[in-house]
């Protein structure tokens, strides 16, 4: 097996043998079948198809995700999101991505869809209604990069408590975070708590996950 | 120091500190608060290899009202900074605090928005232990440095005669006990099996 090299960047165009040979991995994320049959279905909503170490990405516009979503779920067969996120690309035009990958467990087969958002509108339409797992991980694209997911039923932070004012996972956030915008715990023995760290001991009442309101399925 | 120190007579004189430091020293209850893979290196220090029941310390107390000591193991994120000082406050006093590897101490390379950059910022640290993660025998050794720290505090005395606001005295180093080629303390003497 040959030495793992990275000599590709974003910015170049992949060359044949880059494109298709990838020693490190089996054919599951090579299926022309799947991306001929989003083309001949979505057409010009499929913007473009890139192939990589013999792994495809589908970029498809945003207005369709969740249409493209249930299509590969209920006629291809990809039954299972395993990951969704965010990516901040800093760009001028379309500076969010939002990634989705999905499984056909059936066949092995993988696919990388990916959606693009400009900074102005911040939105894309959520892919809850089709596949339920997608909840957590929009609620932490949001919490990360404040991407809105339209009818998501429960769009709180994640991980930053709730009253954070930033999202600081964009390019623009500082490292080491803006002072004085988490709260820090006394630091002498007499001065009170400033967060209450076991609220719910205490009467408030998150939402439990199984509260949540039910998919459209 | 005379010859009958200890012959013959039944009893010795000590301080009353003595006593309470020897036993506070020898019996740490600690407080595994275990936020990340430190954690993992304080449970080698407490299992038998290691083996820090030779230091009185083996019975980690999840309950905060039984412990004194606080092994801080782990980087602690903003959101846990606030439960880790309510441990803290729930402790009864005397109680002491270990920052336990580099991100306990100084935030470490979780150099990020969401980290403390040292668990000093609101808890009173006594020791820190440099590593990621530390060795067991690195612990161990700063648990013998807490042990220094309570045998040389003046509680009592101090209260009794200078106050509460008496300044804390300079920290020694372990008086360790060895035979120190004194002849005239020997078994049969120390036992009292000795005659005359």
């Amino acid at each position: 097996m040959s030495k793992l090299e990275f000599h590709f960047t974003p910015v170049d165009e992949p060359s044949e043998a880059e494109a298709t040979q990838n020693p490190h991995a089996k054919d599951t994320t090579f299926n022309p079948e799947v991306v001929q049959a989003l083309q001949t279905e979505f057409g010009e909503d499929v913007k473009e198809v890139f192939l990589y170490a013999n792994e495809h990405t589908v970029y498809v516009s945003k207005d369709r995700i969740v249409d493209v979503c249930r299509f590969l779920k209920e006629e291809q067969g990809f039954t299972y999101l395993v990951d969704l996120g965010g990516i901040d690309r800093f760009t001028d035009e379309d500076r969010y991505e939002v990634f989705y990958n999905l499984v056909n467990i059936k066949t092995s087969k993988r696919l990388r869809l990916k959606t693009r958002i400009d900074e102005e509108s911040g939105s894309l339409p959520s892919v809850t209604g089709v596949f339920r797992a997608a909840g957590w991980n929009e609620r932490e694209a949001f919490d990360m990069f404040g991407l809105h997911f339209e009818g998501h039923q429960d769009l709180r932070r994640m991980y930053m408590p709730e009253d954070f004012e930033y999202h600081p996972l964009r390019k623009e956030f500082p490292l080491l975070g803006v002072p004085g915008s988490l709260p820090l715990p006394p630091q002498t023995p007499e001065a009170g708590l400033t967060l209450d760290p076991f609220a719910a001991a205490h009467g408030s009442k998150p939402i439990k996950s199984y509260e949540e309101a039910a998919s459209e399925e | 120091m005379s010859d009958d120190i200890l012959g013959g007579e039944g009893f010795l004189t000590t301080r009353v500190d003595a006593v309470v430091n020897w036993a506070r020293s020898n019996s740490l209850m600690p407080m595994p608060m275990g936020l990340a893979c430190c954690a993992i290196e304080m449970m080698a220090f407490a299992a038998p290899k290691y083996d820090v029941a030779r230091f009185g310390s083996e019975a980690m107390r999840f309950s905060p009202r039984q412990a004194d000591l606080m092994i801080v193991a782990g980087w602690v994120s903003y959101k846990m900074a606030h439960a880790v000082r309510r441990v803290w406050d729930q402790m009864a006093d005397p109680k002491w605090c270990i920052a336990m590897g580099a991100c306990a101490s100084t935030g470490g390379m979780h150099r990020c928005y969401g980290v403390v950059q040292g668990c000093d910022n609101f808890l009173p640290v006594d020791v820190y232990i440099p590593g990621c993660p530390p060795r067991p025998e690195a612990v161990i050794h700063a648990l013998m440095d807490i042990q220094e720290k309570v045998r040389n505090q003046h509680s009592v005395a101090t209260d009794a005669h200078e106050g509460k606001g008496a300044a804390e005295p300079m920290p020694l180093r372990p008086r360790i006990l060895t035979p120190s080629g004194d002849s005239s303390i020997t078994p049969a003497r120390l036992y009292g099996t000795e005659e005359g």
